[in-house]
């Protein structure tokens, strides 16, 4: 039975990292058992990576929906469920509900933009993960998951491409 | 020498030159960045908590102690009565809901337009917005008098059976600044998070600090799913936030527009309000900029004259917005001929607090013209703090006028009376510290400068030459 290991390179920069992909890929790692983390955004088309898949926006026009709704339940339900004539005012006024409906909507649209971010990327999340601090300085590290003949061909690999360390990669706390 | 040497001295000199003048061209080691921001954080002289103590026994005595007086005493202490009801408290909630749309300004406005300059003073004008926003929410809940009957607001059935209804501007606002709150405090925090997990990378254990940054990074990693999600989340909060901070600013206006007062009554009140709004906001932008620069440690590096010539260049053009709105509103009126509006521009403009209403002019109009078309002067900090505090001293006579003022002169003469503030004057300027020292806080715990988007933005701009001429190239990395 084959035993999976996981390692963790880190590259200076971006050129050898994408190119470490690459050589990954011909060494046999799939796309699904590599994921990359640096301290600064980088795209998938940069690295050559698939594209990743996110659910914010989809999240985002949710909470649009939902807002909409809360924002007519308020306009329009709750006149009725408290029913005050003042005057010759319309009981449910045009335009003051365009108002409510507008602001409930797009507070409905951020908030559940935020929460998205949180529900795609589970956060918070304080277990120990798989990291090393040099990330946030500008590393670029390419954590993947090979069998454990394969490790050691891949390490070296990896170091003739320019990683500055290639280690079994180890949770910690954050 | 021959001609070619002298030229490609001269195009040396002319990328040295470039270097220097753009952040974006003189990248730095990421980790020194860090390291640069983490002590412009650390780094605390003893001056920084005489003004901190300082600001803090303004705070405790000018905001809550007065705002505990006139609880315990009543609204009577204040100056508010026929026919101003509405005093400082309501001049100061569109000041600081105005100084809050130059966070959102600079940093959605300009991220939508992909304005570069922008990069690492986001995050110093995103916390005005939120911590403008607490000082308006203050000013309108002291107005309130009693305040523990807030909630009356709240569209829920109170003891009285009645639901509140949204007939009311009141309402709207009571819906909008929420939202514009919420929605503020989330986008200063999305993009917050990576420069949090960098400072918790580089807190040692045990320390409270590190308890703090581990907590609010959520676990961030940098991993692509999350910068993924990130960068989708900031560009729906950046076209999104831009409509709310509109209406904010929109609805706030229309508390007195939607009344048939004379001077109120104006259709055009929702832009003027917006445009006064940032022209408030991006002067204290300038000054706060101002100060971070001269004194937080290494920030000479991150903000330079080329940011302060770009505030300097949209200040004066939001000057002219503003100057056009002015205009424009004050025109229609005058030439209106209503009887009682004539009289509130006599009043205005020749009454006892007159003089108010020409610096109001000398500060938003004259003052910005006459310094901000020159580059030179515009890259200046200090000369952009002054420009910068006399618009928001221009801009809180604007307010004084249009709501204290105004509210002097109405269709029943015998109800006329000048206002004159009592307490509020010192829970005015408890606001101003409170806001301040929110800001001295923040500047101890919260990486001012957004470390990756500098990054990212030193990772597009690079020096393309064309003939014998080299000129700044960006790229669109997204």
């Amino acid at each position: 039975m084959t035993t999976n290991v996981s390692l963790m390179a880190i590259f200076p920069d971006l050129e050898p990292a994408a190119d470490a992909i690459e050589q990954l890929r011909g060494l046999g790692v799939a796309d699904d058992q590599m994921n990359v983390i640096s301290g600064v955004p980088v795209t998938e088309a940069m690295l050559g990576r698939p594209r990743q898949w996110t659910n914010v926006p989809r999240l985002a026009l949710g909470g649009a929906v939902a807002g909409f709704f809360i924002g007519a339940f308020l306009a329009f339900g709750t006149p009725s469920a408290y029913p005050i004539q003042v005057g010759r005012q319309a009981f449910i006024p045009g335009p003051p509900s365009v108002v409510i409906l507008f602001e409930m909507t797009m507070l409905g649209l951020l908030l559940s933009t935020f929460l998205g971010v949180f529900l795609d990327s589970y956060f918070p999340s304080y277990r120990p993960m798989h990291y090393v601090p040099e990330i946030s300085d500008g590393k670029i590290g390419v954590f993947f998951s090979c069998s454990q003949e394969d490790s050691e061909k891949i390490t070296k690999a990896m170091t003739a491409l320019g990683a500055e360390k290639v280690e079994a990669a180890e949770a910690q706390p954050l | 020498m021959t001609s070619t040497e002298k030229h490609h001295d001269h195009a040396q000199d002319h990328v040295a030159h470039l270097r220097e003048q753009h952040l974006m061209l003189d990248p730095l080691p990421r980790g020194q960045m860090n390291d640069m921001v983490m002590e412009s954080m650390h780094t605390t002289s003893w001056k920084f908590w005489v003004v901190f103590g300082i600001l803090s026994v303004i705070v405790a005595v000018f905001l809550f102690g007065a705002w505990g007086y006139m609880i315990a005493n009543g609204l009577g202490v204040a100056g508010v009565n026929r026919p101003s009801y509405w005093g400082i408290f309501l001049v100061n909630t569109v000041f600081w809901i105005g100084i809050s749309h130059a966070g959102t300004f600079i940093s959605a406005i300009l991220r939508v337009f992909k304005a570069e300059f922008r990069r690492p003073f986001t995050r110093a004008a995103e916390l005005m917005t939120t911590f403008g926003l607490v000082q308006a929410g203050f000013s309108i809940f002291m107005h309130m008098g009693r305040v523990w009957l807030s909630y009356w607001l709240m569209p829920i059935p109170n003891q009285r059976g009645l639901w509140p209804n949204f007939h009311s501007p009141l309402s709207w606002d009571l819906l909008a600044i929420t939202t514009y709150l919420l929605s503020s405090t989330m986008y200063l925090f999305l993009p917050l998070i990576p420069d949090l997990a960098m400072a918790r990378d580089r807190t040692p254990d045990g320390t409270w600090q590190k308890t703090f940054y581990r907590v609010l990074a959520l676990g961030f990693r940098g991993t692509e799913g999350e910068w993924t999600h990130l960068r989708n989340a900031m560009n729906i909060f950046a076209f999104a936030i831009i409509p709310v901070m509109f209406s904010v600013h929109t609805i706030v206006s229309w508390d007195f527009a939607a009344a048939t007062r004379p001077g109120w009554n104006s259709t055009i009140f929702g832009p003027y309000f917006v445009v006064g709004a940032l022209h408030s906001g991006m002067g204290a932008v300038a000054m706060v900029l101002a100060v971070v620069q001269s004194r937080m440690k290494h920030m000479k590096y991150f903000i330079r004259g080329e940011h302060f010539e770009a505030l300097g260049m949209l200040m004066l053009l939001v000057s002219m917005a503003w100057a056009y709105f002015f205009f424009n509103d004050y025109m229609v009126q005058w030439y209106g001929g209503d009887k009682w509006t004539q009289q509130l521009l006599h009043f205005h403009e020749g009454g006892p607090l007159g003089w108010m209403w020409f610096a109001m002019l000398v500060f938003n109009v004259v003052i910005p013209w006459a310094t901000l078309w020159n580059k030179k002067w515009r890259s200046n900090p200090w000369l952009l703090f002054g420009v910068g505090l006399l618009i928001n001293v221009g801009m809180w006579f604007e307010r004084y006028i249009i709501i204290p003022i105004s509210l002097t002169i109405n269709r029943m003469p015998f109800t006329w009376r000048m206002y004159t503030p009592g307490v509020e004057v010192f829970l005015g300027i408890g606001t101003v510290a409170f806001f301040i020292l929110l800001y001295m806080g923040a500047s101890r715990l919260i990486p001012l400068i957004p470390v990756w988007e500098v990054q990212e933005g030193q990772m597009a701009h690079s020096l393309k030459t064309y003939g014998r001429e080299t000129v700044v190239t960006v790229s669109e990395l997204e």
